[in-house]
Parts: structure tokens; C-alpha cells; sequence
């Protein structure tokens, strides 16, 4: 027995000499460093790299202009691997053994959330990058999240798909609400559910199906055919969205108004397997090449995102999450230069009492760091002819319908008419 | 009390009075969450092995008891928040009672179809917990930990110290049933289940004895999981990690002993801890994986196995 201790204390110290080896040298001094966890691996680890490269554009935009306050800025990411129990081992590494400056999030809310009491704690100023409603526990006032939900994210959400609907005549009665069986999806549809009821539309469907796992959408389209609504309303994550965009294609299931909170149409490489599937459906969406959302840089930071992603196999266009990625750390940057500090508090009250100008417009924080006024887009697919990745890129294609304010198109009612 | 259990019940205690005393020396909580990991494996590996390398039983369904103590936990803390060893004692009596009835429903299975058996009840679990809305659902829920907690400067340092407890507890488990009539009976059953019945080893009651001491400790393992996390969802707490490396970490460590999951489990877990934040996560799982395959055909009994052929041949030499 006495021998094998030894030779477990050997290993012992062979994995604290390993250890030892691969923690990073003293950096250079004078750095701003900036940490986060990120899903580089796992179900969210392509979008999490293109997350990654927008932050590697912003970094480089920024030390080309000699940097913030002068200090050039450094990334410290760690993979989280999508996996939530990584995170607060990723967050403490981040601040007591590489001694990071300013912490950021990972993508997505359930990375966020396990993160926010380590910046609460520490009382520093946290970025989110697309959690929906992840401060709504902790309430923690220098969290801000870039994800234009607005305050009330589960119901905003889909709000301007219902107020689309009321405007028709003659106007719509009666819809039918369909789910994924997950937390994102069941969000949008909790929200759209209240919305329904404040708009009097009549639900004559409401069901969830089971995912992950389910792959032939007929059957559930046939029932809600059956239904004959004359909205439809689908909260989908990507592999879901296109099964259901095809099966009512097959079935000939034809609401006045059809889409609403599908995730993945907003994809390059799902616009392209679907092209013309795509037209008249109504979604939600975050950035489109339209005139009306040419905000300032937009178009200089997809030149250079779009000349590295193939190289990296990420999403061609990167319309839906690069341009938030880069918005999360440029309010950040721009707070340190207004400010001219490093100091948390400052540079909090200033991100919470101003409006920042982004690549993703005008953003300005609210209550619970959510945007104050939601601007989720609702956009009508239109005029798709192929499967070509630049059928995407062109103006008309992805018109914005809501709100008012970013209209650029009109809505072609009813849905078949669209098609 | 024979020499032997007193050295042992010494160490233990010496080791959970060294756990609080770190706490008051070291700063950096990153140590203290890494280290948190891996004690929670230890307590993981350990309690796979009470059934799997004692009993011979493999169990795939680590995730489910795991996952039924933090959800357990979670249920309480909506309900009234009590004291975390309330939660630890309230997992553990769930998770305990939940592999109680699983093997009385099951271990008439033998060998793979047992094992298809655990992973099923991880599944249904995960599906009856994603449709739960009390407790969050698929959409998971947020838990506050409390703010302070007397005699740690924070609450990191108090998991730390109650998981360190917790794996020296669950190690001397393994250690007083391995030494006892229960670890030999055990053993009978996993060398020759009908042979151990003829001479009289009372297999159905030391069986579900052994899923009903493997299932509580790993509710215990668990119920403090949604503090270390702070946010809890299913498809996080049932991952398929844990029933991975609590079986990995016996397997390399060596199964027919207590040091086995103890020493693999202290391996793997710091060898994933150093790859999470230093290498890429794909060698995270490819240092499991490796390990894994290296082991079953070089190594089947484990580095515990590998030292004692070593030790033996060492020995013969020196004769």
C-alpha cells in the first residue's frame, strides 16, 4: 500500500509540474484584457466562432487606432464547450489567475446566467451577448445585453407579428401556435400566446413537439391544417425550422400569415438549402442588407468578416449574430474612451445612461440591461428565385416590415400570394 | 476498531480539517471551483463503483441520480430555501430511494441489459424534468446563492469545503463496505452471480443495497449543483459527461478497489481542469477517450491493478 501512495503522489506532482508549464507567462504589461468563455465546441460552437471572429475584428479595429486609452486591447476566451457547469470554473480562472481586466459573456443565456453572480460579486460590468431575460433573478445593474429583445423580452419577441396580422383586412381571427419542446422556443410561444390573447386572435392549435428528435413534420402540419388558421406561428430551432418550412410546403398548408420565432432561417447555409421555400413567410429577424439598416461600420465589418469566415468554415454572410458580437465589445470600448477610465461603476453609469452608437444602430439599455425598446425585425422573405449564396446578400430579399421606424417593403398578404 | 479503520477514519478526518484550513489560507477561487469539479467526480467515480466494480453492475444512468439530487435541491430552494445540508440529505434520500426502486425493478437484468436499462431511466428522467415548469422546465431556472455563509469568506470556498467532506465520506463508504462481509458478498456476485447464490450470499438484498448507496451518494454529489452552477438546466444536468467519466475514472483508476475511482478520478479530473483552460476542449474528451481505450487493453485493472503487478514483479526480483 505504501508504495502505491508514493506513486500517487508522484502523479501528483507530474500533473502539477504539467500544470505549471502551461500557465501563460507574465503578459506583456499595459494590455486591456478582456475575458470571456465562449462555445467553441458543442451544439452552439459554429455560431460561438463566428461570435469569436467578430470579437477578434472589433479587437484589431481597435488597436489599428492605437488602441483603448492607449493600452492595446488582448482576448482571454476559454472554450465553455456549450456546457453551463463550465462556466464559473472559466470566469474565476479569467479574474484571479489571468487577472483580465473586464469580463464579457459567452453566447447564448443559459452561458450567460452562470456567469453573472462572479461579475456581480466582483461588481463589474458584464455585456451579455444574446441571453433572453437572463438578468430578470439577479437584477444586477451593470449587465447589459445587446440582443434587441427589448424589456419585456418574452413578449416583445413576437409582438410585431401580431401587430402586422391586426392591420390586415379583412383582419385575421384565429391561429395556431406550435412549439419546440425546448426553452428558447417555448419562450417565444409563451410570448406570442399572450400576445394572441391581447390581440383577440382565437388559438385553435396549440401543441409542442418533442426535440430534440423529431424529424418528419407532416403529421403535425396536417393537424394544424386541420385547424384551418389564419395565423401560424412557430417557435423552431434550425433543423426543426426547415423540416416544418418543407412539410408545409408538401402539405400545401397555407396560413394568412405563417412564421414568426424560427430560428435558422436566418442562416446562410439554411437560406440556401431552402431558396424559394423561403418566400412570404414572416419572421423574426436581427439585420438584413436592407437601406433602411445601414448602420454606421456595418457594412466595413462584413466586408472583413465575410473575407475570413470561409476560410474558417463559419457562416458566409454572417448577418444574425457577428454584427452583436462585434456591438457587445464596441459599447464596452467606446465606454472606456468616453469615460476615460477603467473603473467599473464609471464605466457602468455610463453604458446604463447613454445611447451608444453601434454597427447594429442606436442602442440604448433599460431596466434589467435589456434594450429599452425592443427592435426584434419582422421580415418577409420576398422575390427568392435560387439557391445562390448572393440571392442573400441582395437588397429586397429579406424586406423589413416592423418596426415602422426600419420598414423598408411591404407586406404581401396572405402568405400564398408570397409564395 | 481494528488499526487499520483507525489510520483510515484519522486520515479522513485530517483531510476534511485540511480542507477548511486551505480555505482560510488561499485567495483564488479558481482553484477552489476547479477543485470543486473534481471532488464532485470523486464522489461521482466512487459511488459508480459501489455498483459497478464491487457489484459488476454497469450503470449508465450516473446523470439521472446526479441529476435527481440537484432537482431535488432546486425543488426545495423554490419552495423555502433550506440549509444546504437539508438539500444534501434531501438529495440523497431521493436519489437513494430512486435506485432502491430501479433495482428492484432491473437487477434481474444481467450485464448489457441492465446497463440499457440505467440509460433509459436517464432519458425518461431527463423528459419528466424538461416538462416540470415548477422547477424550470427545458428552459432551466436561475438559483441564487446565499450572499455569505458564517466562518468562509465566500460561498465558493464553503462548496469546496462541504464537496471535499463529501468525497472523503463517500471514500470511506467504499472503503468500510470493501473491507466488510457486504464488499465480499459483492464481489462473490460480480465473479459468479449463480456460484455466490449456491453458498449462500444473500445477492437481491446486497444488490439493491448497492444501488441504493450508489444512487444516494450520487444525489448527494449533486444537490449542490445548481449552487456551483447558479443556473440549472436539464440538458446540463443530465449531460452524458457524467455517466462518461464516473465510469471512465473507476476504469482507469482500477475497479475492485476504493483507491481505484479515487485515484482516477483525482487524474482525469485535473487532467480535464488543466485541458479546459490551457489546450483545445476536442482534447478534453480526447484525454478521456484515450485514457479509456488505453486502459481497457493495456491496463484492465486500472493504474491500482498496473502498480500491484509492478509491485509484485518488483517484488519477485528482490526474492
Amino acid at each position: 500500500m505504501g508504495r502505491i501512495i508514493r506513486h500517487v503522489i508522484l502523479g501528483f506532482a507530474l500533473l502539477l509540474a504539467v500544470s505549471i508549464a502551461f500557465t501563460p507567462a507574465a503578459q506583456a504589461a499595459k494590455e486591456v484584457k478582456i475575458g470571456f468563455s465562449m462555445a467553441l465546441t458543442g451544439p452552439l460552437g459554429p455560431a460561438g466562432k463566428a461570435a469569436l471572429l467578430a470579437m477578434e475584428i472589433w479587437r484589431d479595429d481597435v488597436n489599428a487606432k492605437g488602441g483603448l486609452l492607449g493600452r492595446k486591447v488582448k482576448l482571454v476566451y476559454y472554450d465553455d464547450q456549450t456546457k453551463p457547469a463550465n462556466v464559473p470554473g472559466i470566469y474565476a480562472k479569467l479574474l484571479d489567475v489571468d487577472k483580465v481586466d473586464f469580463i464579457v459573456s459567452g453566447y447564448g443565456t443559459n452561458l450567460i446566467v452562470p456567469a453573472l453572480p462572479i461579475a456581480m460579486e466582483r461588481g463589474m460590468v458584464f455585456m451579455g451577448l444574446f441571453g433572453l431575460d437572463a438578468n430578470a433573478k439577479f437584477k444586477y445593474n451593470n449587465y447589459f445585453q445587446i440582443m434587441p429583445a427589448g424589456p419585456d423580452p418574452i413578449v416583445d419577441w413576437s409582438v410585431g407579428f401580431f401587430e402586422l396580422a391586426a392591420k390586415q383586412k379583412p383582419r385575421p381571427k384565429t391561429i395556431a401556435l406550435l412549439s419546440a419542446d425546448s426553452e428558447f422556443a417555448r419562450n417565444a410561444v409563451n410570448g406570442a400566446r399572450r400576445n394572441a390573447k391581447k390581440y383577440g386572435f382565437k388559438v385553435v392549435y396549440d401543441q409542442r413537439y418533442p426535440f430534440p428528435g423529431t424529424s418528419d413534420f407532416t403529421p403535425i402540419l396536417r393537424a394544424v391544417k386541420a385547424a384551418n388558421p389564419d395565423l401560424f406561428y412557430v417557435g423552431s430551432y434550425p433543423g426543426g425550422s426547415v423540416g416544418i418550412v418543407k412539410a408545409a410546403h408538401e402539405i400545401g398548408l397555407e396560413p394568412k400569415l405563417f412564421g414568426g420565432g424560427m430560428v435558422g432561417l436566418q442562416y446562410t447555409a439554411i437560406q440556401m438549402n431552402l431558396g424559394k421555400l423561403l418566400n412570404g413567410i414572416t419572421n423574426y429577424w436581427f439585420w438584413a442588407p436592407e437601406k433602411t439598416l445601414k448602420f454606421p461600420g456595418i457594412e466595413a465589418f462584413l466586408a472583413k468578416y465575410q473575407k475570413e469566415a470561409p476560410k474558417q468554415k463559419l457562416d458566409p454572410l454572417g448577418y444574425y449574430l457577428p454584427p452583436f458580437a462585434y456591438a457587445y465589445v464596441q459599447v464596452l470600448g467606446q465606454a472606456i474612451e468616453a469615460t476615460k477610465s477603467f473603473d467599473q461603476a464609471k464605466i457602468g453609469a455610463y453604458i446604463r445612461n447613454n445611447t451608444h452608437s453601434t454597427v447594429v444602430g442606436n442602442v440604448k439599455f433599460g431596466k434589467n440591461g435589456e434594450w429599452a425598446t425592443s427592435r426584434t425585425f419582422q421580415v418577409q422573405l420576398q422575390d427568392i428565385t435560387s439557391n445562390k449564396m448572393s440571392e442573400f446578400s441582395k437588397e429586397g430579399k429579406m424586406v423589413v416590415l416592423y418596426p415602422e421606424e426600419f420598414k423598408s417593403g411591404n407586406l404581401i398578404y396572405p402568405y400564398a400570394k408570397g409564395k | 476498531m481494528n488499526k487499520e479503520r483507525k489510520i483510515f477514519l484519522i486520515v479522513a478526518a485530517v483531510l476534511i480539517v485540511g480542507s477548511f484550513l486551505i480555505t482560510t489560507h488561499m485567495e483564488n477561487r479558481f482553484y477552489y471551483k476547479a477543485a470543486y469539479v473534481v471532488l464532485q467526480y470523486v464522489v461521482l467515480a466512487t459511488a459508480w463503483n459501489i455498483l459497478g466494480g464491487y457489484t459488476g453492475y454497469v450503470n449508465f444512468g450516473t446523470a439521472a441520480f446526479f441529476a435527481m439530487g440537484a432537482y431535488t435541491a432546486v425543488a426545495l430552494i423554490k419552495t423555502w430555501k433550506p440549509p444546504l445540508y437539508v438539500l444534501l440529505v434531501t438529495g440523497g434520500l431521493v436519489s437513494g430511494l430512486l435506485g432502491l426502486g430501479i433495482g428492484y425493478l432491473t437487477l434481474r437484468l444481467r450485464g448489457v441489459f441492465f446497463s440499457i436499462a440505467t440509460l433509459a431511466l436517464a432519458v425518461v428522467l431527463q423528459m419528466i424534468v424538461s416538462n416540470w415548469d415548477y422547477v424550470g422546465g427545458g428552459a432551466g431556472t436561475a438559483v441564487l446563492k446565499p450572499r455569505s455563509v458564517p466562518m468562509f469568506s465566500n460561498y465558493d470556498e464553503f462548496l469546496f469545503f462541504v464537496m471535499a467532506a463529501l468525497a472523503v465520506v463517500s471514500v470511506a463508504i467504499a472503503w468500510l463496505i470493501e473491507k466488510s462481509w457486504i464488499g465480499r458478498g459483492m464481489a462473490a456476485i460480480r465473479d459468479n452471480e449463480e456460484a455466490a447464490e449456491c453458498m449462500g450470499v444473500p445477492i437481491l438484498k446486497l444488490k439493491l443495497f448497492a444501488t441504493t448507496v450508489s444512487g444516494a451518494l450520487m444525489g448527494i454529489a449533486g444537490a449542490p449543483f445548481s449552487y456551483f452552477v447558479v443556473y440549472i438546466e436539464p440538458t446540463s444536468a443530465f449531460h452524458l459527461d457524467y455517466a462518461v467519466n464516473s465510469l471512465a475514472m473507476p476504469m482507469i483508476g482500477g475497479t475492485t478497489t476504493w483507491l481505484g475511482p479515487l485515484v482516477g478520478a483525482v487524474l482525469v479530473g485535473t487532467a480535464q481542469q488543466i485541458a479546459t483552460v490551457t489546450l483545445s476542449s476536442e482534447m478534453n474528451l480526447l484525454i478521456v477517450g484515450s485514457l479509456l481505450v488505453g486502459f481497457v487493453v493495456f491496463a484492465p485493472d486500472g493504474l491500482v491493478g498496473l502498480f500491484g503487478k509492478v509491485r509484485a514483479r518488483f517484488a519477485g526480483k528482490e526474492a
